[in-house]
C-alpha cells in the first residue's frame, strides 16, 4: 500500500509537468500574417519606408554624404579619412566600397516596407477604395523615391515592385534596364498625382504636391522637359492649395527648429535631436565639420578653396552655407588658422536644434525638394521648351528677392536676372543658380550627372575640384560585388569597374 | 537485496576473489564508516529486534525480509554462500545474531555484525578481527599495519594470502591480524578502494604496507548523464577533472580552472578583465551560427549555474556520441558534467581553504616615448603637435597599471549520519584587477542535503544562491571613437606628449587624430557595473520500487537576476557632449526543470544489464528591461536618477520563452564481464523550431572489449589495462534564439514635425522547416595500463560531421531582407585526442605526471551552393576594413582573409595600381589575381591592387592544444608543475593595426622607429603617411602559439602528530605562482585572447582577433588548507 502511495504522488509530480505542446507564442514581436487589419496598419509599414530613410545608412549619412562628395563642389578635408570616402571623392572607388555596401541593402529595405505596404492595403477587405488608393499612392510615391537614387546612381538594378515572401526565388533575377525603372517611377508618382491628397499633416511624408514635384525632377533628369515643366508649373500654379511658399529668411530655411513649421518644405527626411536608435542617427553635422575646435567636427565633407571663391560673398546665401570663424579652445578664430584652413558648410552645424555636443543627432530636416528647387525647375525646364521669358525670369527674381534679405536687411546682391539672355546662358545662368541656392543639399551631382557636366567641372583650371581620371563611366558606381557574388546573373558590371 | 554501489563491488573484486560477488546498496565510504563507528559506539544489532514468520523459501528471501524490516544490509557472495537454500524460519523479536545463528547453523557459513551492515561469509574466510578471534589458531599469526602515502590509516582494507580465500580486513587503526596463515612462504595481497592494490611477503610474523592511490580510478564510479557506471565499464569516451586540479590555483569560475586539464577539452580566456567570460569548446566548434559552448549539467540540472571550484566533487567531460546522446539535441558540442560535494556520514568536518594573490599584467608594449613620438609626428604632420602642449609627457601604461589582488576563502561544513547528510559551504572571491577601477566579486552559498527517509525512499535538496558584482571598465570596446575610447586601446594610442591632466586640472585630451579621452580619464569616470544574483534550488527523490528497479525524480529552479548601470559622466567627452548619460538595464531568466527516470539492474549468470528510460521536462522564461536618459544637473547619482535626466531615451523590453519536452533511455549490457555494449537514445521536442520540425531523435551505440579480462591476457603481467572502445551515434544543437523560424516585422520608428512616430517593415521570413543542426560522430579508443597502472594511456580518434548547419544565409539583398535562417551546409571536425598518465617515482618520493594532448581539425564541407561567405571582425572606429574573414568550402571557420603584404615599395620599384600607397615607402601587397571580360577570376595577376587579390591568410585554430602536470611530493612536501599550450593558431591583432600602420594620428610602438625612409630601406614597416588606409592584410598575422607555466605551487602539510597536537585534522601551507612564465612570439599584450566573440554566431566565426584586450595577470599566491 505504501509503495503504491508514494508511487502515485510520484506520477502526479511526473504529470503535472508532462507537456509537449510546443507552439511559439511570441510576446512583443509582429507577426505579418494578419497583421494588416486597419488603415492605419497600412500607415504603419508605409512609415516603416520614412524611418529607414531616416538612418544612418541613408539619408544620416552614408547615402547623403555619397551624394555631395561625388560633386564638385564638396571635397576631402582631413584626408586621414576613411579611404571609402576618399575613392567616391576620387572617382577611384570600386565594387567593393563601403559606402555602397551599406546604403545598397537600405535602398532595398525602403522599397520591400512599401511594397509590404502596398500587398497591405490590397489585403484588406472593405476598405474605402479612394482611402486605399491614397495608401497605395503614398506607399508608392516612397518606393518611387528609394529607386530614383538607385537608378540615378547604378543604372541597370534588380527592380522588385511586388512583396516578398519568398526571398530565395529571386535569387537568379537580372538587371531591369533604368529605362524601365525611370518608366516604373514615373507611373508611381503619377498615381500619386492621382490619388495622393494635396497635403499630409507632415512634410516628411508623400504628397500630391511632393509626387508632382518629385516627377517634374525625374522628367528634367530624362530630359523630356516639356512634363518637367509642366509639371514644375503645376505645383507653382498650385503653391496656395499645396501650402507652398519660399521662407522669408534664407537663413531660416536651415534653422531646425524652424523647419517644422517652412512652408518652403516639400518633402523632407525629419531627424528628431538626440534620437539614435537603429533608425534616426543623423552624422552629416560632425563629417561637415571643424576639427580640433569646439564644434569637434571630423573634417570629412568640406569644400575646396575654390568652391569658395566661386560663391559671390556679397550673396546672402554665402554667408548662410559657409561657416568662416568658429571657437577652438573658447576663442573665435578664422578659418585661415584650421588644419584644414578652408570655410566649411554651414547649413548643418549653425542651428541644429538639439543635437550631441559635435551637432550629431540633429534636429535637422533634410529638404530633398523645396519650393526654391521648383521655381529653379519649372525655369530650366521652361528655357529648354520655349527659351528664356518673363516668367521664367520671374521664377528665378523669386528666389533671388528672398536671397537679398539678409536677416531684414535688403542687399543689393543677387540682383534681377538680366533680361535678354540666350537659352544658352540663361541655362547655364539657372545650373549656377541652383549651385549657390541649393549648395550642399545633395543636389549638385545629379545637375552634373543629368547635363554630363562631369569633364567640364572635374578638370581644367577652373574646376574647383579637379580630378583628370574622370570618366564618363563614373557617372554610375559599381554595383556592390557581393551582391554579384550572391547572383550572377547581375553581370556584367557597370562598365569600367 | 538490492544491488550496491559499484565501489563497493569493486571492493570486493579487488580482494581477490574470483568471482563477483551480489551484495548490498550501501557506499563504500558508508561501510567504512559503519566499521568505524561499530567500534565506538553500542550498536544497533544489540537492540533491534526481528520477527518472520516464512515457511518453505530460500534464504534469500529470509535475508530480503530482514532487511525490508530491520536497518540491516546483507554482503555476501553469492557463489561462496547457498541463498538459495529453503528453509523455514518462525522468531518472534530476537536478536539478529540468534536469527542468523539459527539460520546459518548447519552452514560452513561465519557472518560478522557489524552495527547494520552484516558480512557473511564462508567459514574459511575471516572477514575481520572479531571473527578471526573465534577462530582456533592453526598457523602463524601475521600482524600488521596499512597506511596511505600519507601515514593515514587505512580503514577497511583487505589482507587475503595470496592463492587463499583466507584474508581479513583492517580495523581503525588500520591494523590487522591473520591468524591462520599457513607455514612456509605466503604472499599477501592488500587492497583498497581508491589504492593500487600490494603482494608482500610477511616477514617475521609482521608487515607494515603503505598503499599508493589508484590515479586511474578505474574502480570508481564515473557519472554520466542519468547514472553512474564504473570507470572500467565505460564505452564511451569521458575525461574526469578532480577537485585538486580544479582548486589548484584561485580562478573565477570552474571553466577556467578546467584549461589544460582534459584531453578534447579547449578553453579560452576571452579578456583578462576579473569576471570576464572563457570560451569552451570540446572537440572543435561543431556549428557556425548557433552556440557550440558544451551543454553544463550541475548535480543533474541541465543548464544550470556552475558553482564555484571549490564546491566541485568531480568533473566528467562527455566527449563521444555514446557519452552525450543522453542529452539529444543539446550534446553535439559535448556535456561537462559537475557533482558537487555532498556530506558523508561521521562527525562534522569543518574545512577553512584560504588564499590571497598578489597579481601584475603580463606584459606592456614597447610604445615610442615623447621624443620618438615627436620625431614621428614631426615626419609625417608637420605643425600637428602643439609645442606648447608638449610637457614632460606621460607613460600610459604607468598610469593605468596597477598591482591586483585575489582573495579567495571557503569555510564547509559537512557530516552526517545514516538518515541525514549534510554539506554547507561559503565562499568569497574578491579580486581587485591589475588595472585601476576594475574589480569582481562573488560570494555564495551552497547547500546540499540528502535524507533517507525509509529504507526505500531517499530525497534531498540542493540549494545555491550567489551574488557576483563586476566593476567593469571600458576594454575590448566594439568602437574605441571619439567618445568610446577604450582604457587599454586609449593607452597604447595616447601621445605619450600629454599630460594626464591639463593646466586647468581637467582631463588632457588627445589633440592630435580625433578628440579622446585619455585612458586615466576613462578608467577612472566611467561607470560601469553588472550585479548578477542567482538562486538554484533543486528538490530530488528516489524510491525503490522493486529490488531491481528504482525511480528519481528531480524538480528544480534557477533564477538569475542581473543588472547593469552605465553612466558616462561630463568629465568624458561623450558625455560632456550630452550632458552626462546613464542607462540601467535588468533582465530576469527562469528555467524550470523535472527529470523523471526509472532504473532498472539486473545481474544473471554472465549478463550484466542496467537500463534506464526517462521523461523530462524544461522550460525558460527570459526577460529584460532598460532605461536611459542625458541630460542630467549632477554626476553623482549615476544611473539612480534617470527621471532628473532632460532628454529621456528610447526604453526597452522583451521577453522570450522556451520550452524543452524529452523522452530518453539506455542500456548497459555487459557479458562475460568482458563485452561491453551501450545503447542510448533520446526524443526531443523543442519549442525553438519551426512548425514541420518540433520533434527529433538522437540515438547512438557503443562497444567496449575489456581485453585484460581475456584468459589469454592472465599471463600478460606488462598489461594492468587495456580495453578497446568504438562508438556512434547523432546528436543535436538546437541553440538558436527562440522565435527564429517566424516572419516578423521589425519596429522602426520615424519622424514626424519632430514627433517620433511608430512604423513597422518586413525584417524577417519565415522558414517553417527550420531544424535541429545533427552531429553525428564516430569515436574509436583504448584504454591502455602498463606496469601495474604506472603508465595509463588514453587516446581516441573522433570525426564529428555536423549536418543541417544552422545558417543564416545571405539572401540578395534587392529581396530587402539581409538573411534567412536555413539549415544547410555541413561541417566537419575530426582529431585524436590521448592522455598519458605516468607514476614516475612512487617511493616517499613520488612524482607523478599527466600529459593531454589534443589536436582538433576544423573543416567547411558545404556551404549554401557552395558559394563563400565574408564576413568582417573590426573595431567600429577603424573604418575602412572590409573583409577579414571568409567561411570557404574545405577551409576552417575562422579563416582569416585579406592582402598578402609583401614588404614596402622602394625607390624605382614599379608601383601597382589601386587605392593603396602609390610612393616609395608604401605599404606593397602582392598582385594575385584579375578578372577576365566577362568579370571571372582568372587566378593570374593584372598588373593592379584590388579586392580580388584578397587570399586567405591564416586560421585561427591551432594545430594542437596540450596540458602537461607535474606532481612531487615527499615527505610534507608537495610541488606541482602546471604547464598549458596551444601551437599553431594565429592572431590577427587590430591593436598592433592601429599603432603600426603609421597614419600620424595616434602613439605606435617601437616598430615605428624602423620605419621606412630614404636612409632607411631595408625594411618591411612603411614610410609613416596620412592618407594611408586600414587595410586587412597578412602584415597584422602573427603566431599565436604559447606555452606558458600555468600554475607552479609549493605545499607543506603538517605531519599527523603535529596536527593531533593542535587538535587540527590537516594543515597545508603553500606558496604558487599562476602564468609566471609565458613563451610566445606574439608581440601583443598577450597570446590567449579574443576579440568580439561573445553570442553564438561570433564565438565561432570570430577567433584569434586581438584589440583593445584586458591583458591576463600573473599571480602569485600564498595559501592554507585547514581541516578541523
Amino acid at each position: 500500500m505504501k509503495k503504491l502511495k508514494i508511487f502515485s504522488i510520484l506520477f502526479i509530480v511526473f504529470g503535472m509537468f508532462a507537456c509537449t505542446d510546443l507552439e511559439e507564442e511570441p510576446i512583443g514581436l509582429l507577426a505579418p500574417e494578419g497583421f494588416f487589419k486597419t488603415d492605419k496598419d497600412v500607415e504603419a509599414a508605409i512609415f516603416g519606408a520614412y524611418g529607414r530613410m531616416a538612418y544612418n545608412y541613408y539619408w544620416g549619412r552614408k547615402m547623403s554624404l555619397t551624394i555631395m562628395l561625388l560633386s564638385d563642389i564638396v571635397d576631402i578635408g582631413n584626408p586621414a579619412t576613411p579611404s571609402r570616402r576618399v575613392q567616391i571623392n576620387e572617382f577611384t572607388s570600386d565594387a567593393y566600397n563601403g559606402m555602397v555596401s551599406a546604403f545598397w541593402p537600405t535602398s532595398y529595405s525602403i522599397i520591400s516596407a512599401a511594397n509590404a505596404a502596398i500587398a497591405g492595403a490590397e489585403s484588406i477587405g472593405g476598405l474605402d477604395e479612394t482611402r486605399r488608393d491614397e495608401l497605395i499612392a503614398e506607399a508608392r510615391f516612397a518606393r518611387a523615391f528609394a529607386y530614383y537614387n538607385l537608378v540615378r546612381l547604378f543604372g541597370d538594378i534588380p527592380h522588385i515592385i511586388e512583396a516578398v515572401t519568398d526571398p530565395e526565388a529571386l535569387g537568379d533575377i537580372s538587371k531591369t534596364p533604368a529605362a524601365e525603372v525611370y518608366a516604373q517611377i514615373i507611373a508611381d508618382l503619377e498615381f500619386g498625382k492621382q490619388h495622393l491628397p494635396m497635403t499630409q499633416n507632415a512634410r516628411s511624408r508623400g504628397s500630391r504636391g511632393s509626387a508632382v514635384t518629385m516627377l517634374a525632377d525625374v522628367q528634367l533628369t530624362l530630359g523630356n522637359f516639356s512634363e518637367a515643366y509642366n509639371n514644375a508649373k503645376w505645383v507653382i500654379d498650385n503653391a496656395g492649395e499645396l501650402d507652398y511658399a519660399l521662407e522669408a529668411d534664407y537663413q531660416d530655411v536651415f534653422n531646425a527648429l524652424k523647419q517644422d513649421a517652412s512652408k518652403e518644405a516639400i518633402f523632407v527626411i525629419d531627424f528628431k535631436g538626440l534620437i539614435r536608435g537603429t533608425e534616426g542617427d543623423d552624422l552629416i553635422g560632425p563629417v561637415t565639420g571643424v576639427i580640433s575646435s569646439d564644434m569637434q567636427g571630423w573634417d570629412v565633407a568640406v569644400p575646396s578653396l575654390k568652391t569658395y571663391e566661386s560663391f559671390d560673398t556679397n550673396d546672402y546665401r554665402t554667408s548662410v552655407a559657409f561657416v568662416t570663424e568658429t571657437p577652438v579652445g573658447g576663442v573665435m578664430t578664422p578659418y585661415t588658422e584650421w588644419k584644414y584652413a578652408r570655410p566649411h558648410i554651414a547649413k548643418y552645424t549653425r542651428f541644429p536644434g538639439n543635437a550631441q555636443g559635435n551637432n550629431r543627432q540633429t534636429d535637422i530636416n533634410y529638404y530633398i525638394y523645396r519650393y526654391a528647387d521648383v521655381l529653379l525647375m519649372a525655369a530650366e525646364a521652361g528655357n529648354e521648351v520655349s527659351g528664356p521669358n518673363a516668367e521664367l525670369e520671374g521664377y528665378i527674381n523669386q528666389v533671388r528677392l528672398r536671397a537679398r534679405n539678409a536677416a531684414g536687411v535688403m542687399n543689393t546682391i543677387p540682383l534681377d536676372v538680366a533680361s535678354g539672355m540666350s537659352k544658352d546662358d540663361f541655362r547655364d545662368m539657372v545650373l549656377e543658380e541652383r549651385k549657390v541656392e541649393l549648395s550642399f543639399e545633395m543636389k549638385r551631382w545629379w545637375d552634373i550627372k543629368r547635363r554630363n557636366l562631369g569633364d567640364e567641372v572635374f578638370k581644367g583650371p577652373n574646376s574647383y575640384e579637379p580630378h583628370d581620371n574622370f570618366n564618363d563611366n563614373h557617372y554610375l558606381l559599381a554595383l556592390p560585388q557581393d551582391e554579384i557574388d550572391r547572383n550572377q546573373n547581375l553581370l556584367p558590371q557597370n562598365p569600367g569597374y | 537485496m538490492k544491488k550496491a554501489s559499484k565501489l563497493l563491488e569493486a571492493l570486493i573484486y579487488c580482494s581477490c576473489f574470483s568471482k563477483k560477488f551480489l551484495i548490498m546498496k550501501i557506499t563504500v565510504l558508508l561501510l567504512f564508516f559503519g566499521v568505524a563507528q561499530a567500534f565506538g559506539e553500542k550498536s544497533y544489532s544489540q537492540t533491534a529486534r526481528i520477527s518472520l514468520d516464512l515457511y518453505d523459501v530460500t534464504v534469500e528471501k529470509v535475508l530480503d525480509d530482514i532487511e525490508s524490516q530491520s536497518e540491516f544490509y546483507f554482503l555476501f557472495n553469492q557463489k561462496l554462500v547457498d541463498v538459495n537454500r529453503k528453509v523455514n524460519i518462525e522468531v518472534k523479536n530476537e536478536k539478529i545474531n540468534d536469527i542468523l545463528t539459527d539460520l546459518f547453523a548447519d552452514e560452513e557459513v561465519n557472518f560478522l555484525v557489524v552495527n547494520r551492515q552484516i558480512l557473511i561469509s564462508p567459514k574459511d574466510i575471516n572477514v575481520a578481527e572479531k571473527t578471526t578471534k573465534t577462530v582456533a589458531t592453526q598457523g602463524n599469526v601475521v600482524t600488521g599495519k596499512v597506511t596511505s602515502v600519507n601515514g593515514e590509516p587505512l580503514i577497511g582494507a583487505t589482507v587475503v594470502i595470496k592463492g587463499t580465500t583466507i584474508g581479513t580486513a583492517t580495523d581503525v587503526n588500520g591494523n590487522f591480524s591473520l591468524s591462520e596463515v599457513p607455514s612456509g612462504e605466503v604472499v599477501l595481497t592488500i587492497s583498497y578502494i581508491g589504492y593500487l592494490s600490494r603482494e608482500v611477503v610477511p616477514v617475521g610474523g609482521t608487515v607494515n604496507v603503505t598503499l599508493d592511490e589508484d590515479i586511474v580510478g578505474l574502480e570508481q564510479v564515473v557519472v554520466t548523464g542519468y547514472g553512474g557506471v564504473k570507470k572500467s565499464d565505460i564505452t564511451g569516451s569521458v575525461a574526469s577533472v578532480s577537485a585538486e586540479d580544479i582548486t589548484a590555483y584561485p580562478s573565477i569560475g570552474m571553466v577556467e580552472s578546467l584549461q589544460g586539464r582534459a584531453s578534447g577539452v579547449q578553453v579560452m580566456a576571452n579578456n583578462g578583465e576579473p569576471g570576464s567570460s572563457f570560451k569552451v569548446r570540446i572537440r572543435g566548434a561543431t556549428s557556425i551560427n548557433s552556440s557550440s559552448d558544451p551543454l553544463y549539467v550541475v548535480d543533474g540540472f541541465p543548464g544550470a549555474t556552475l558553482p564555484p571550484p571549490e564546491d566541485i566533487k568531480s568533473i566528467e567531460v562527455l566527449k563521444d556520441a555514446s557519452a552525450t546522446a543522453i542529452y539529444g539535441s543539446r550534446g553535439a558540442n559535448g556535456v561537462i558534467l559537475v557533482t558537487t560535494k555532498r556530506g558523508k556520514t561521521g562527525k562534522t568536518q569543518i574545512e577553512l581553504n584560504a588564499s590571497y594573490s598578489v597579481q601584475n599584467e603580463i606584459n606592456r608594449l614597447a610604445l615610442l616615448n615623447k621624443d620618438q613620438f615627436t620625431d614621428y609626428i614631426n615626419e609625417v604632420d608637420p605643425g600637428a603637435l602643439d609645442g606648447a602642449l608638449i610637457g614632460p609627457g606621460t607613460d600610459w601604461q604607468e598610469e593605468i597599471f596597477q598591482p591586483g589582488q585575489i582573495q579567495n576563502y571557503q569555510l564547509s561544513f559537512s557530516g552526517g549520519n545514516d538518515d541525514i547528510k549534510y554539506y554547507v559551504s561559503g565562499i568569497l572571491f574578491d579580486q581587485k584587477g591589475v588595472i585601476t577601477n576594475s574589480k569582481y566579486k562573488r560570494f555564495s552559498v551552497t547547500s546540499n542535503l540528502d535524507i533517507k527517509a525509509t529504507e526505500k525512499l531517499r530525497f534531498g535538496a540542493n540549494i545555491f544562491a550567489r551574488r557576483s558584482i563586476r566593476d567593469g571598465i571600458r576594454t575590448q570596446e566594439g568602437s574605441s571613437g571619439s567618445y568610446s575610447t577604450g582604457v587599454i586601446s586609449g593607452a597604447l594610442t595616447a601621445e605619450p606628449t600629454l599630460p594626464v591632466y591639463d593646466d586647468d586640472g581637467n582631463y588632457a585630451i588627445s589633440w592630435i587624430g580625433d578628440p579622446n579621452d585619455n585612458p586615466v580619464a576613462v578608467a577612472n569616470e566611467l561607470a560601469n557595473e553588472d550585479v548578477q544574483d542567482r538562486l538554484q534550488a533543486n528538490f530530488f527523490g528516489e524510491y525503490d520500487i522493486f529490488r531491481d528497479l528504482k525511480f528519481r525524480i528531480n524538480v528544480g529552479t534557477s533564477i538569475n537576476n542581473s543588472r547593469n548601470g552605465y553612466y558616462q559622466p561630463t568629465t568624458l567627452l561623450g558625455g560632456a557632449n550630452v550632458g552626462g548619460q546613464g542607462s540601467i538595464s535588468a533582465g530576469k531568466y527562469t528555467a524550470i526543470i523535472n527529470e523523471n527516470y526509472f532504473t532498472y539492474t539486473k545481474a544473471f549468470g554472465n549478463h550484466d544489464i542496467t537500463a534506464m528510460a526517462g521523461y523530462s521536462y524544461q522550460s525558460t522564461n527570459s526577460e529584460y528591461w532598460t532605461a536611459a536618459g542625458q541630460t542630467f544637473l549632477t554626476d553623482a547619482f549615476l544611473w539612480w536618477d534617470l527621471d532628473g535626466s532632460s532628454n529621456y531615451m528610447q526604453p526597452n523590453s522583451g521577453i522570450t520563452k522556451t520550452k524543452l519536452s524529452s523522452f530518453y533511455g539506455r542500456i548497459n549490457y555487459k557479458l562475460f564481464d568482458r563485452f561491453l555494449i551501450t545503447g542510448t537514445a533520446r526524443y526531443d521536442g523543442s519549442s525553438r523550431f519551426a512548425k514541420n520540425n518540433k520533434w527529433a531523435f538522437f540515438p547512438s551505440g557503443a562497444v567496449a572489449w575489456n581485453v585484460i579480462k581475456e584468459s589469454f591476457m592472465d599471463n600478460a603481467d606488462l598489461f594492468s589495462q587495456l580495453k578497446l572502445r568504438a562508438s556512434y551515434g547523432i546528436t543535436g544543437n538546437q541553440a538558436i534564439a527562440p522565435y527564429q523560424s517566424l516572419a516578423r516585422f521589425g519596429t522602426v520608428h520615424t519622424i514626424q514635425n519632430s514627433e517620433v512616430v511608430n512604423a513597422v517593415r518586413p525584417t524577417t521570413v519565415a522558414n517553417d522547416n527550420l531544424t535541429w543542426e545533427s552531429t553525428a560522430q564516430t569515436d574509436i579508443g583504448f584504454d591502455l595500463g602498463l606496469f601495474g597502472h604506472r603508465l595509463i594511456l588514453v587516446a581516441d580518434y573522433y570525426s564529428k560531421i555536423t549536418s543541417d548547419l544552422l545558417f543564416n544565409m545571405p539572401l540578395p539583398e534587392y529581396s530587402g531582407y539581409s538573411s534567412m535562417l536555413k539549415n544547410i551546409g555541413s561541417l566537419k571536425n575530426s582529431g585524436v585526442e590521448f592522455t598519458l598518465t605516468t607514476v614516475n617515482f612512487n617511493g616517499e618520493f613520488r612524482w607523478t605526471t599527466d600529459l593531454n594532448f589534443s589536436v582538433n581539425k576544423n573543416e567547411i564541407l558545404e556551404l549554401p551552393d557552395g558559394n563563400d561567405i565574408f564576413y568582417r571582425v573590426m573595431p567600429g572606429h577603424m573604418v575602412g576594413i572590409n573583409t577579414t574573414n571568409v567561411l570557404r568550402e574545405g577551409e576552417s571557420v575562422g579563416a582569416f582573409y585579406g592582402y598578402v603584404y609583401d614588404g614596402v615599395y622602394q625607390e624605382g620599384e614599379t608601383i601597382l595600381p589601386g587605392n593603396f600607397d602609390q610612393f616609395a615607402g608604401g605599404e606593397k601587397y602582392k598582385d594575385i589575381n584579375g578578372r577576365d571580360a566577362e568579370g571571372n577570376l582568372t587566378g593570374e595577376p593584372d598588373g593592379q591592387i584590388n579586392g580580388d587579390d584578397r587570399t586567405i591568410i591564416g586560421n585561427p585554430h591551432p594545430d594542437f592544444i596540450w596540458g602537461f602536470n607535474n606532481d612531487f611530493s615527499y615527505k610534507g612536501f608537495d610541488l606541482n608543475i602546471f604547464f598549458v599550450g596551444s601551437q599553431g593558431n594565429d592572431l590577427y591583432s587590430f591593436t598592433l593595426m592601429e599603432l603600426e600602420t603609421l597614419r600620424g594620428i595616434m602613439n605606435s610602438t617601437t616598430e615605428a622607429l624602423r620605419r621606412w625612409s630614404p636612409t632607411n630601406t631595408d625594411t618591411d614597416v612603411p614610410a609613416a603617411s596620412l592618407a594611408r588606409g586600414y587595410h586587412a592584410s597578412s602584415r597584422w598575422l602573427f603566431d599565436g602559439s604559447y606555452v606558458r607555466l600555468r600554475n607552479i605551487s609549493l605545499g607543506y602539510s603538517l605531519s599527523k602528530s603535529v596536527c593531533n597536537t593542535l587538535h587540527l585534522g590537516n594543515v597545508r601551507f603553500y606558496v604558487s605562482g599562476q602564468n609566471i612564465l609565458t613563451f610566445t612570439k606574439y608581440r601583443g599584450f598577450d597570446p590567449e585572447v579574443n576579440y568580439r566573440t561573445d553570442g553564438s554566431s561570433a564565438g565561432n566565426l570570430n577567433l584569434g582577433f586581438d584589440f583593445g584586450s584586458y591583458p591576463n595577470a600573473k599571480s602569485y599566491t600564498l595559501g592554507l588548507n585547514l581541516t578541523f
